[in-house]
């Protein structure tokens, strides 16, 4: 067992959530784990919505990781992390973590929900993207809702591949290749009843891909869910000054730091979820200037407005860049 | 519960998994025979009026259909709102249905007293008495698209007696 102190202070993105043991640690593959979190007294957990996340504290970062279970009054709550030895860090630490050592985390935050009218799911995933989607099967068994799981993983590297035969038997269709993967994807495609809603994740890649063939075979925007992870690491940036007008105060941004964390130095209190340019509960609105959008929220068109801005993970294209704030 | 592996009903020609346009048209004055629909195989459906029956053959067509299909419905308010939100049942999504509605024909008005519906020519604003209990409704512009009515609300409820 190997014991992690604690950090001393919660950052912003777990503040007001809970601090929890770990109770278990899985290795799935060679470069995935699970491990499941409980509270040290034993206590039930808030329950959740089918596809939610948590963020996990790790040294000074965080990181999201989608929650496993049905969500129905757990008592735990598991997340599968993946290794990426490139990344900022924080599945490196995730991994390091052992039985007994205590994490911060996030409550659970929903950006990933069924739709409540669906009477079928279509669960598409690839790699550790099988998360969330495992998730969504669970709370549909346990809801008498009916769903379907194409699997996409490379052979010996699939995660959780046991548990979701169990769940569905052979409404679950594994796929190691890419051809017989859009062989099987253009079938189900193509035979859905009305009731079906689709929910994909994986690289952005494989979700830009699958949307677009179901959009190109007439499937609208509402039947269409997906869990964007992975976002792209951001470039540090060039550093620029926010204009608050409502409050008269002028603020520099500097190079390498968020204009959310610079508000929050400041003393502004922003509401915000995943700080990566994926939820939207940042949005500010922009009175001037052009914004340098860099998250995965807004539409493009909402991006050409340059009104709204999301201030996690955006920066501005001027100088000076004027907020109605 | 929409299900691919019934059989198709007997006369009504769609095969099983269609993914084209479906026209249904109520009344005299409904025609979607003028609505171009692309180069997508269609399928064309004509009623009387949305009553249980034509309702009921609408859900099964519906039900035998896959995602990908496309509703146009074309006639009077009341007759389309009735299918619309018959479709929706089924699990059909606004953004695949397209109504072509007639404006000049009865609106229908919910009354929330007694749930029943009564129609009516007159516009938004005005009064109109429920067929179901009698009550004096005034009408609104507030529409469900779930009851596929307007609705009302009695007219003098807060007048002193």
């Amino acid at each position: 067992m190997t014991i992690t102190a604690l950090p001393i202070t919660a950052h912003p993105a777990v503040e007001g959530g809970l601090q929890l043991e770990v109770t278990n640690i899985s290795p799935q593959t060679e470069s995935i784990v699970s491990i499941t979190l409980a509270d040290p007294s034993g206590a039930r957990l808030p329950s959740y919505v089918p596809g939610s996340h948590l963020v996990v504290q790790y040294g000074s970062g965080v990181n999201a990781y989608s929650l496993t279970g049905s969500g129905n009054g757990p008592t735990e709550y598991t997340i599968s992390v993946l290794r990426v030895e490139d990344g900022a860090g924080g599945s490196v630490a995730m991994h390091q973590l052992g039985v007994g050592d205590r994490v911060y985390v996030s409550r659970p935050r929903s950006a990933f929900a069924p739709a409540s009218t669906a009477t079928h799911h279509l669960l598409i995933a690839a790699g550790i993207g099988i998360t969330p989607v495992l998730s969504h099967a669970r709370a549909a068994a346990d809801r008498g809702t009916t769903s379907s799981l194409i699997y996409v993983y490379r052979p010996g590297a699939g995660a959780h591949v046991e548990e979701a035969r169990d769940l569905l038997g052979p409404a679950l269709t594994e796929c190691s290749d890419r051809n017989s993967f859009q062989k099987v994807l253009a079938e189900q495609l193509m035979t859905q009843s009305l009731g079906t809603h689709l929910y994909v994740c994986g690289p952005v890649a494989f979700m830009d891909a699958v949307l677009d063939q179901a959009r190109e075979l007439g499937w609208p925007p509402a039947r269409l869910h997906s869990e964007a992870f992975g976002a792209a690491e951001l470039d540090d940036g060039e550093p620029f000054t926010v204009n608050l007008v409502r409050s008269g105060l002028k603020l520099d941004v500097p190079s390498g730091a968020s204009l959310l964390e610079t508000l929050e130095k400041a003393g502004k209190t922003i509401p915000n979820m995943c700080r990566k340019g994926i939820c939207g509960e940042c949005v500010l609105p922009v009175l001037r200037g052009t914004p340098q959008h860099r998250d995965l929220y807004l539409t493009d068109q909402e991006k050409a407005e340059n009104t709204t801005m999301m201030c996690c993970v955006s920066r501005s294209e001027d100088p000076e860049l004027e907020l109605d704030l | 519960m929409c299900s691919a592996s019934m059989p198709p009903a007997a006369g009504t020609g769609l095969e099983p998994g269609f993914r084209g346009v479906i026209c249904a048209s109520f009344g005299a004055t409904g025609d979607t025979a003028g609505q171009h629909t692309g180069v997508q195989p269609r399928h064309d459906l004509r009623f009387k009026a949305a009553n249980p029956e034509a309702l009921s053959e609408l859900r099964s067509v519906l039900e035998r259909s896959h995602v990908g299909v496309r509703l146009v419905l074309a006639g009077p308010p009341a007759d389309i709102r009735a299918a619309a939100a018959a479709a929706a049942e089924c699990g059909l999504q606004q953004e695949e249905l397209t109504l072509l509605s007639d404006e000049t024909a009865p609106r229908v008005i919910y009354c929330p007293h007694c749930h029943a519906t009564t129609t009516t020519v007159r516009p938004a604003g005005s009064e109109v008495q429920c067929r179901g209990c009698a009550t004096s409704l005034a009408t609104t512009d507030h529409f469900s698209r779930r009851m596929g009515a307007y609705l009302g609300y009695s007219a003098h409820a807060e007048e002193a007696s």
